[in-house]
C-alpha cells in the first residue's frame, strides 16, 4: 500500500491506497493536485533519510509527505 | 418561602457554575490529550524520515544536523519554534540563526521534518523566505 501523509494540527492524516487499483490511484492523484494546488509541498521518501520534492504525482512512490506552505518566522 | 426561593436560585446558579467548570476542565483535558497525541505523531513521523546518523544525533542530543542541498552548508535543527535552525561553520560553531517553517499550528516534529526536507532539497528558496537572526558575539575582552 502506498501512503500519502498530510501534516496537520493532529500531527498528520494518512491516506493509503493500492497503486494497482485504478480508482484508488485516481483518488490519490486528485488529492495530490488539491493539496499542491492549495500550496502544500509534496516530498517523496527515497531512502534512509533522503527525500525528493515532487511536483507531479508519482503513483509508484511508497510514501509521500505533504506540508503546508513555508513562511518566514 | 422567599428565603427558600432565593436558596433554590442560588443552588441553580451553583449547579450551573459547577457544570460549566466541569465542561471547561474536561475540554482542557481533552485539548491537552489531543496536543500530546499530535506531538507524538509528529515525532514518530520525523524519526521515520531521518537518516540513521540524524536519528542517532536526535536521540542523543535532541537536535540533528542536515546538509544544505545547494550550498553544502551544515544546519542544526533544534526542537523549538523560534529561530531553531542554526547555520554552522566547518567547526560546528553557529554563524547564523534562521527562522522559517510550515504555515499553521503543527506539532514540533512536523515543523522540524518540513525544515529538513526544505533545506536538503530546496535550500535557497527556504532561506529566501526565512528571517535571519543575529548571533550574539562574545563581549570584548579588556585589560
Amino acid at each position: 500500500m502506498a501512503k500519502q501523509i498530510v501534516m496537520d494540527i493532529t500531527g498528520d492524516t494518512r491516506h493509503e491506497f493500492d497503486p494497482l487499483d485504478a480508482a484508488a490511484v485516481a483518488k490519490a492523484l486528485a488529492r495530490f493536485k488539491e493539496l499542491t494546488g492549495a500550496g502544500f509541498t509534496a516530498a517523496v521518501r527515497r531512502g534512509a533519510g533522503s527525500s525528493e520534492l515532487v511536483r507531479h504525482f508519482d503513483p509508484a512512490a511508497d510514501e509521500t509527505v505533504f506540508f503546508p506552505r513555508l513562511r518566514g518566522g | 418561602m422567599r428565603f427558600v426561593g432565593i436558596d433554590l436560585s442560588l443552588g441553580a446558579v451553583l449547579i450551573t457554575l459547577a457544570i460549566l467548570t466541569c465542561a471547561l476542565v474536561l475540554g482542557h483535558v481533552h485539548e491537552v490529550s489531543r496536543r500530546r497525541t499530535a506531538e507524538e505523531k509528529g515525532l514518530t513521523l520525523l524519526r521515520q524520515w531521518l537518516s540513521p546518523a540524524q536519528l542517532a544525533q536526535y536521540e542523543k542530543y535532541g537536535y540533528f544536523e542536515v546538509m544544505g542541498g545547494e550550498s553544502g552548508k551544515h544546519y542544526r535543527i533544534r526542537p523549538t519554534r523560534q529561530m531553531n535552525v542554526d547555520e554552522l561553520d566547518q567547526h560546528g560553531a553557529r554563524t547564523a540563526a534562521w527562522c522559517f517553517g510550515p504555515d499553521g499550528e503543527l506539532p514540533i516534529g512536523d515543523v522540524m521534518l518540513a525544515q529538513k526536507i526544505a533545506l536538503e532539497n530546496n535550500e535557497r528558496a527556504a532561506l529566501a523566505l526565512a528571517n535571519r537572526g543575529s548571533i550574539p558575539q562574545s563581549p570584548p575582552r579588556f585589560g
